[in-house]
């Protein structure tokens, strides 16, 4: 009978090789092959920076306040805000909670949920992002709110670890370098009716603070550029609805969903209100045909104003003033770093005169 | 935390060094005690709690019914050590499914009734070590193994942090008497533990969530209709997941148990190459599946009784085996379609019998194929979150839906058409042997390129990869 105290009779079989060689050999051409992918990833023009991670969104997140200043939004503030000139300009280190190809609601909602926040929320207000009912937009949001609620000892652990790698690899690009991608450049002959349209190429810098840069090869013009700002218009064309629903029913889906993003926006900026906190939302420059798609597709006559009257938040919308809406996106999306600081050096006075509203 | 993270390579690099550098064999103990809770406690401390309080009272009930001198008395220890593992699985993992079910059940006898939703937070892994610890009890009761008078062995034993929280499911009666003794290792073995953890981790990185996890997702989460190219695909894609997932989480717990010295038993055996559902279950899940044979069928009464009592066993076994998985009925049906598969099976073993033209190489390969497709048509009630999907799958599968929109691109289907395929040759390539046996048989050049190309593969893939799938179990 097997026992507690008997010698246990199962002992797993050992291949017989030279292992102590094997493992010599792996490591040293393992190290062969990083080094050299990293030379050539600096060869192709990429430089170590922080992947904006679910990890580091969430630690941005645990750093709010009960009296913070946060940025929400989507990429546009996350590239066009200044954190330091936002500092002496506001008295205040901001937070910057913006994410790149998010809907900023389920954000500004989880802030303005939790009850002991009673700060000041500057929101990137771009209509079609803003009310997006579900999809991938809403699905990035979700999830670096899941990864904030859920966050355990061991993800937080690994984030440092991983922060400290990113910092010093160039090649360590989520997206862009990983397996997964380097499989997408393959080229293969598409599928009718199927793919996404392709994410941006790496364009900007992250720092722990999650301040975003542009990177200067995307501020010159150049393929980078192109490539970028030709990316824009498929991104921001809503996807067809579904064929296995009616259209006319899917509107209405829409239109319901979209007045009930009115009405829980409207709701969530007088919660924080009642508490005392402040809001301001801000529709940041942008060019060429991207602008031209976006006005015609949310017109500042609809979800703008809508937003506006409904929740009785000031906004600051760049067209109105001359100081701010001379200044051209590269990419049509984004300012470059110098311009952004200059961006937020003027659009300090704005914001300080609506949140005295 | 997660084998697949940054966090696990310090902590294991750490872990292994101090082990290996402690002379006494009780210290070492200790150490590993310490770090498998580190190990837990990491994704939820209060839950390393509740871990210690199962096993320390599994303990105490271990003792009770190895003294109890009436047979009566010791059958109420183990009832007991059975009521409360189960009443704490069913608390934490099958409350608010009890809950909804009574609200259904009463609702058609015309009752309302509102229950509370219980915000349950489901402790990660409880459904292997309730088992681990339970094993302990039963073993006792069954005369197979004898207690443990240390407390420390018997917690160590049930939390050792490479099978803890995904399996395989090591019963006591296996880990104890390797807790005796200081563990020499042997030639090659941590190195040859090494290189299961590299495998492992290649597998669940790469070949799961890089691989196949895209057009899995893409597919069970689609709102309509599919062509069945698509469906395929998905389910296809799902199949591949789920095993290199698994099993990669088996492997990397085989390795990592190596390094230190420890022995664990093989969890699969290249099931896609199963000949007959039976044979699938004997490589599938191992730990698992003799787990229930031991401790529910053949208490049921096995095929003791008759062909008839044999399959209502048999169909028991599957539905609990289903529930394990998760609290949803869809997990239910897999396990008793699974049920069903094994009676067909041995109905059709009792009439034509194992006939010498059964064991042509074509037949088997035919037989293999199709245990395959009926295994991945099955994994449509486990993967998919609701029945309404499952149908809607099944039906594009067997080409009955009209139209379908094409979902998945053309990378994902190479993508999941070159897996799919290099699985099936891998697993028909070594059903019949190990992989021990055919890495003793390659030359060294090209286990070093294969360890190479595993580990050059895991560094690209970047990240922190994301949770296993039977963590949720």
């Amino acid at each position: 009978m097997p026992s507690s105290t008997s010698s246990f009779d199962f002992v797993r079989p050992i291949p017989e090789q030279s292992w102590r060689g094997i493992l010599l050999a792996v490591l040293l051409v393992t190290a062969v092959a990083t080094v050299g992918w990293e030379i050539r990833a600096r060869a192709w023009g990429y430089a170590p920076t922080l992947n904006d991670t679910t990890d580091l969104w969430a630690q941005r997140r645990e750093a709010v306040r009960p009296d913070s200043l946060a940025i929400v939004g989507d990429s546009r503030p996350h590239f066009d805000l200044d954190l330091d000139v936002l500092e002496q300009g506001l008295g205040r280190r901001p937070i910057q909670l913006a994410r790149d190809g998010s809907c900023a609601y389920p954000v500004l909602a989880d802030l303005t949920n939790d009850e002991s926040f009673h700060g000041t929320i500057i929101c990137s207000l771009v209509p079609g992002m803003m009310i997006a009912p579900g999809g991938p937009l809403m699905a990035n949001s979700e999830e670096i709110l899941k990864r904030y609620h859920h966050w355990t000892l061991a993800q937080r652990s690994g984030h440092e670890l991983g922060m400290r790698l990113e910092e010093h690899i160039a090649f360590l690009k989520e997206g862009e370098l990983d397996l997964d991608a380097l499989l997408a450049k393959i080229p293969l002959p598409p599928r009718a009716g199927t793919g996404h349209p392709p994410g941006p190429p790496y364009f900007g810098s992250l720092d722990r603070e999650r301040r975003e840069r542009m990177i200067d090869q995307c501020a010159q013009p150049g393929w980078l550029q192109d490539r970028v700002k030709h990316g824009w218009p498929a991104l921001m064309t809503p996807p067809p609805p579904p064929s296995y629903v009616p259209k006319d029913v899917f509107m209405a889906n829409m239109g319901k969903a979209v007045e009930q993003r009115f009405h829980d926006i409207a709701a969530a900026v007088a919660k924080l209100r009642a508490r005392g906190g402040k809001l301001v939302f801000v529709r940041f420059p942008m060019g060429g045909e991207l602008k031209k798609i976006e006005d015609l597709g949310t017109p500042r006559a609809g979800i703008w104003t809508r937003i506006l009257k409904d929740s009785g938040a000031p906004g600051i919308y760049f067209e109105d003033f001359p100081e701010l809406s001379a200044f051209t996106p590269p990419e049509n999306s984004h300012l470059s770093a110098p311009d952004s600081v200059e961006f937020t050096k003027r659009l300090v006075p704005h914001l300080k005169k609506a949140l005295a509203q | 935390m997660l084998f697949n993270s940054l966090t696990f390579v310090v902590f294991f690099v750490v872990v292994v060094s101090a082990y290996w550098a402690l002379r006494s064999w009780p210290a070492r103990k200790n150490l590993l005690l310490v770090a498998s809770y580190i190990f837990y406690g990491a994704w939820n401390p209060p839950f390393a709690l509740l871990l210690f309080a199962t096993t320390a009272l599994d303990f105490f009930l271990g003792a009770q019914i190895a003294s109890a001198q009436e047979p009566r008395a010791r059958k109420a220890w183990m009832v007991a050590s059975v009521t409360s593992n189960l009443s704490m699985l069913g608390f934490f993992k099958y409350g608010n499914f009890l809950l909804e079910n009574t609200q259904w059940l009463l609702a058609r006898c015309g009752i309302a009734y509102s229950p509370p939703h219980l915000d349950i937070f489901l402790p990660i892994g409880i459904s292997f070590y309730t088992f681990h610890s339970l094993s302990y009890t039963l073993d006792v009761y069954r005369g197979v193994c004898q207690p443990t008078k240390s407390l420390r062995d018997f917690v160590l034993a049930v939390s050792f942090f490479p099978q803890l929280v995904a399996g395989p499911i090591v019963r006591a009666a296996d880990f104890l008497p390797q807790l005796v003794a200081a563990p020499a290792l042997r030639r090659g073995q941590f190195y040859w533990g090494l290189l299961l953890m590299t495998l492992g981790m290649f597998e669940k990185i790469v070949l799961a969530d890089t691989m196949l996890s895209g057009a899995a997702d893409a597919v069970f989460g689609y709102g309509g209709p599919l062509p069945a190219l698509d469906a395929w695909a998905g389910v296809l894609a799902f199949s591949g997941q789920i095993f290199f997932d698994f099993a990669g989480y088996s492997t990397c717990a085989i390795g990592a148990a190596l390094c230190l010295g420890f022995h664990l038993k093989d969890n699969f055996r290249f099931p896609y190459a199963a000949i007959g559902f039976s044979d699938f279950w004997r490589r599938w899940h191992i730990s698992l599946s003799t787990f229930l044979r031991d401790f529910l069928y053949i208490p049921l009464g096995g095929n003791r009784s008759g062909p008839t009592r044999a399959a209502i066993n048999l169909m028991i076994v599957m539905f609990i085996g289903g529930l394990w998985h998760g609290a949803a009925w869809t997990f239910v049906v897999w396990g008793l379609i699974h049920g069903v598969l094994l009676v067909i099976e041995r109905l059709a073993r009792a009439i034509g019998g194992d006939a010498p033209w059964t064991e042509a190489l074509p037949v088997k390969l035919l037989l293999g194929l199709a245990t395959y497709a009926g295994v991945c048509l099955t994994w449509v009630f486990f993967r998919a979150t609701d029945f309404t999907t499952a149908s809607r799958l099944v039906h594009a599968m067997v080409g009955l839906l009209p139209h379908g929109d094409p979902l998945l691109t053309t990378r994902a289907l190479v993508k999941v058409g070159c897996v799919s395929a290099g699985l099936l040759v891998a697993h028909w390539s070594l059903r019949d042997t190990s992989v021990e046996a055919v890495v003793a048989k390659m030359p060294r050049w090209l286990v070093t390129t294969l360890w190479t190309l595993m580990l050059g593969a895991i560094i690209l893939t970047q990240g922190n990869g994301n949770a296993f799938i039977y963590f949720q179990f």
